[in-house]
Order: C-alpha cells, then sequence, then structure tokens
C-alpha cells in the first residue's frame, strides 16, 4: 500500500468521515476548505494522526502548513521525514 | 404545581431495542412484544456472543447531515435522535427553541468514547490523544451537542445518579419550570451499551442463553443489557401545545417502612429489570396495588425509568393499559391488568428501586380535558 492510500484510509476511519471512501479521495484537492471541507480541529486531529500512524512529530507550522496541503503534499512531507529529510 | 402551573408532557421521543420512535415504542407496548439482538464482546476466552437490546440511531440523518454527525459518539448520536424525535413529535416550532433548558439523565454516561479515548492515551502516549475523543468524553457533552444543534440557549445539564438518574433529572426538570428559569426543559435519559458496559454486564450479570426477561423473579439473574434514548418535551400548561399528560412529580428518598409512598387506586409502573437482588424489594413493593412492567421490551439499562415514563404516558393519553409482557410476573401474585383495560385511574407513578432502599418515584396525571381542548385549538391555529 503506497503512502497515498494508507493516508486516505487513515483519514476516512480517524476523521470519520463516514459518507467517504478511501477511493473517493482526490490526493491533489485541498485538505481544507473546498475540497475534502477539513476545518481547523481536523488540522489538529492530523497532527494526532500523523504522529500516531507514522511516528512523525509536526511541531513546525510552517511546514504542516505546506504539508496539509493535499493528500499527496502530506504524503510527501510523510515519505520525506521518514527518509530522514 | 396545579392549574396553569402543571407541568405537561408535550413530547416524547424514544429510541431503543425496540426500534425508533413513539409510534414503533406504542405498538412494541400494545403487542407486548420485543426481541433482542445479539452483541459480540471481545473477552479473554475468545468472541462472546451475548443477547442485548440494541439502539439503531441511523433516522438520526433525517435530522441532521452525516458530514455534521462526524465528530459525535454514539452516546451523543443516540441523545440527538431522542431529542429530535420529541421535538418532532411535539410538533415545535424553531422559534419556540431558544428558551429551551436541556437536561440529560445517564447512568453510565459516555463510556464508549471515554474509554477509547483513555485506552488511546495509554496505548499511543499524550501526545497521541484525540481532541475529539476528549471533547466527547466532557460528562455535559451531550448536553451541549443538542443544545448547538437545535439553537437552545437555555441552561444545560447532564444528571448521574445510576438508578435514580431518571427521577433526579426530573426534579430539576420540575424545579426550573416553576422557577420560570426556562419555558420549556427537554428532558432526555441516555444510556449506551459500549464494549466496556457489555463486558461487565457479561462479567457481573450473565443471563442464561434465551431466558426472557423475568423482573420479579429473585432465584436467577435474567436482565439482558440494552441501551437507548427517551426524550420528553416538558413545559407549563399555560406554555404548553398539547400533550400527553401531565408530571405531578418526581421524588426520590429512602423507602418508609409503609411501603411506597404513592396514592392508592392508581397504577405502579415497575421498573424492576430482572436484577434479582432488587426483584424481591421489587415484589415487595408491588404487594396490594395495580401493577405493570414493560421492562422486557426495552431491556436492563439505568435510564430505564424514562422508558417507564413514556410508557405511562402513551396510557393515560390513550386510556387503555398495555399488557405486562409474558414473563413479567411468572410466579409472582400481582394485581396486573389485562392489555386493553380501560386504565381506570387518573394517576400512574413509575418506581424505580436502587442500592441502599433508595427509591425514585415519578408520578403522572392524566392532562386535564380544559388543557387537552386548548392544546388541540392552539395546535389547530398554529
Amino acid at each position: 500500500m503506497t503512502t497515498v492510500e494508507k493516508l486516505k484510509a487513515i483519514l476516512v476511519k480517524d476523521l470519520n468521515l463516514e459518507e467517504l471512501t478511501p477511493g473517493d479521495i482526490d490526493e491533489n484537492a485541498p485538505l481544507f476548505g473546498e475540497g475534502l471541507g477539513l476545518d481547523s480541529l481536523d488540522a489538529v486531529e492530523l497532527v494526532v494522526v500523523v504522529q500516531k500512524h507514522f511516528g512523525i512529530d509536526i511541531q513546525n507550522m510552517d511546514e504542516a502548513k505546506a504539508a496539509f496541503q493535499s493528500v499527496r503534499s502530506l504524503a510527501s512531507y510523510i515519505e520525506g521525514r521518514l527518509s530522514g529529510g | 404545581m396545579s392549574g396553569p402551573d402543571r407541568i405537561v408532557i408535550e413530547g416524547i421521543g424514544a429510541v431503543g431495542g425496540f426500534g425508533c420512535g413513539i409510534s414503533v415504542l406504542s405498538r412494541a407496548l400494545t403487542e407486548a412484544s420485543s426481541s433482542p439482538g445479539t452483541f459480540d464482546l471481545s473477552t479473554g476466552s475468545g468472541t462472546v456472543r451475548i443477547p442485548a437490546f440494541l439502539a439503531d440511531v441511523s433516522r438520526l440523518g433525517e435530522f441532521i447531515p452525516v458530514r455534521t454527525l462526524r465528530r459525535i459518539d454514539r452516546f451523543s448520536r443516540l441523545a440527538l435522535l431522542g431529542s429530535h424525535l420529541a421535538l418532532a413529535d411535539a410538533e415545535l416550532p424553531e422559534a419556540e427553541r431558544s428558551r429551551l433548558g436541556i437536561i440529560i439523565a445517564s447512568g453510565y454516561g459516555a463510556t464508549g468514547i471515554t474509554y477509547a479515548f483513555l485506552k488511546s492515551f495509554i496505548s499511543d502516549g499524550d501526545i497521541c490523544a484525540s481532541p475529539t475523543y476528549f471533547a466527547n468524553s466532557v460528562h455535559n457533552s451531550a448536553a451541549a451537542h443538542i443544545s448547538i444543534q437545535l439553537g437552545a440557549t437555555g441552561p444545560s445539564l447532564t444528571v448521574t445518579h445510576f438508578h435514580l438518574s431518571v427521577p433526579s433529572a426530573l426534579a430539576t426538570a420540575r424545579l426550573w419550570l416553576a422557577e420560570g428559569r426556562v419555558q420549556r426543559v427537554l428532558f432526555g435519559a441516555v444510556d449506551e451499551l459500549s464494549e466496556l458496559i457489555g463486558y461487565v454486564r457479561f462479567r457481573m450479570r450473565h443471563a442464561p442463553p434465551d431466558t426472557p426477561m423475568t423482573p420479579l423473579w429473585t432465584e436467577m439473574e435474567t436482565s439482558i443489557p440494552a441501551e437507548g434514548a427517551a426524550f420528553l418535551l416538558l413545559a407549563r400548561e399555560s406554555a404548553a401545545r398539547g400533550g400527553y399528560c401531565t408530571l405531578e412529580a418526581s421524588t426520590t428518598g429512602s423507602m418508609p417502612n409503609s411501603g411506597v409512598p404513592f396514592p392508592e387506586a392508581g397504577l405502579l409502573v415497575l421498573g424492576a429489570d430482572g436484577c434479582p437482588e432488587s426483584g424481591g424489594r421489587y415484589a415487595a413493593a408491588a404487594q396490594n396495588v395495580r401493577v405493570a412492567c414493560y421492562t422486557p421490551l426495552y431491556g436492563s439499562m439505568p435510564s430505564g425509568p424514562a422508558f417507564d415514563v413514556a410508557a405511562g404516558a402513551l396510557i393515560l393519553k390513550g386510556g387503555r393499559l398495555f399488557p405486562s409482557p409474558g414473563a413479567a410476573f411468572r410466579d409472582f401474585p400481582a394485581t396486573v391488568p389485562a392489555g386493553g383495560d380501560p386504565v381506570g385511574t387518573d394517576r400512574i407513578a413509575c418506581l424505580t428501586l436502587a442500592e441502599d432502599n433508595a427509591y425514585g418515584l415519578t408520578t403522572l396525571g392524566k392532562l386535564p380535558d380544559t388543557a387537552c381542548v386548548r392544546a388541540r385549538e392552539g395546535r389547530t391555529s398554529s
């Protein structure tokens, strides 16, 4: 399973996006506002989700802002951190 | 309280193992029929399946968008569904919701989300504790969700007094209305059958399989765990737009030696729920009075007395008694009216017995004809 696929499944389950399946999520669509429609509380949950499932602690909010643009950008950020970037 | 200061039950919302909605509850009561489903538990010796009365909350989608519900846990979903059903039953316009107080009664509270939060805390560390889980684990969160969704700006409160949660919370509701603190109170009793509660029930109160609930039987456990929500919309008679009956009193105390302090010639609805240690005490309280017991239709849970009140309200409104389910009074020589009999009284009391000889008693009265006429006129003109 790719990081993008894993992230989609995690988002649906951990953020309780009951009306969606992982396949419904456009990996390039914005996570917040239009697109997936997440909000500020979801941003906090996302920080927890990334820590819990990938062991990555996001403390730099500028980094988080860039990473949280879309599923694709978040997956790239995670892969970069896991590879020591 | 008397006259226009009487408190009226304007609407009822109920969801439980019998189904969803007051008409479904009424049908279950009329037919004296409701079968438990099953609940799978993870135990140290594998998965165990136990009988349980489980509620289906899928109708909540009729009232609230699915996306809005995603941060709301099962306990609060039960509460939201019950509250919306009660408001729909009372046909209360949105404009009249502003001075609405919310009171929730629960024996266990939101155990599912609370223990999920604690589990994440223990398993993954405090840094991974979900803020959403935490928010839902706060004791008054279900009342808050209801207030937010309904736009209610009155006070909200959650009362937990285990078996006496319902009569205690109803006493507070009466107080708020008597003080004029709110125009209406949306009272609801909620309990969820979480995995935790299911496990505790399985370990501590394991009834033999395929055994019907026999509430007054003292020889063995027959209780079947349950979940559900029963909501009542309450208003002073002067403001009420119709309703089922009056809420005359709701008290708690220690049982006097003389027995239940209940006016004679009425009907006593027993909250006995198949727990053998209380069955004998209920049997003693049921001597020399007309009794009914409907717990086998919705199961055993601390919020059960609110379903008893709903049943009593339906009886007083319809003027006819519901039969007590077949096994309710097995081997007990009680005066049990048959189903369909005229109610024969203007007053019904619902009795709950608790630990240490404590009791709760909620008394309902027939809605005066004048109030009924005024209510009908009000609804017709609205």
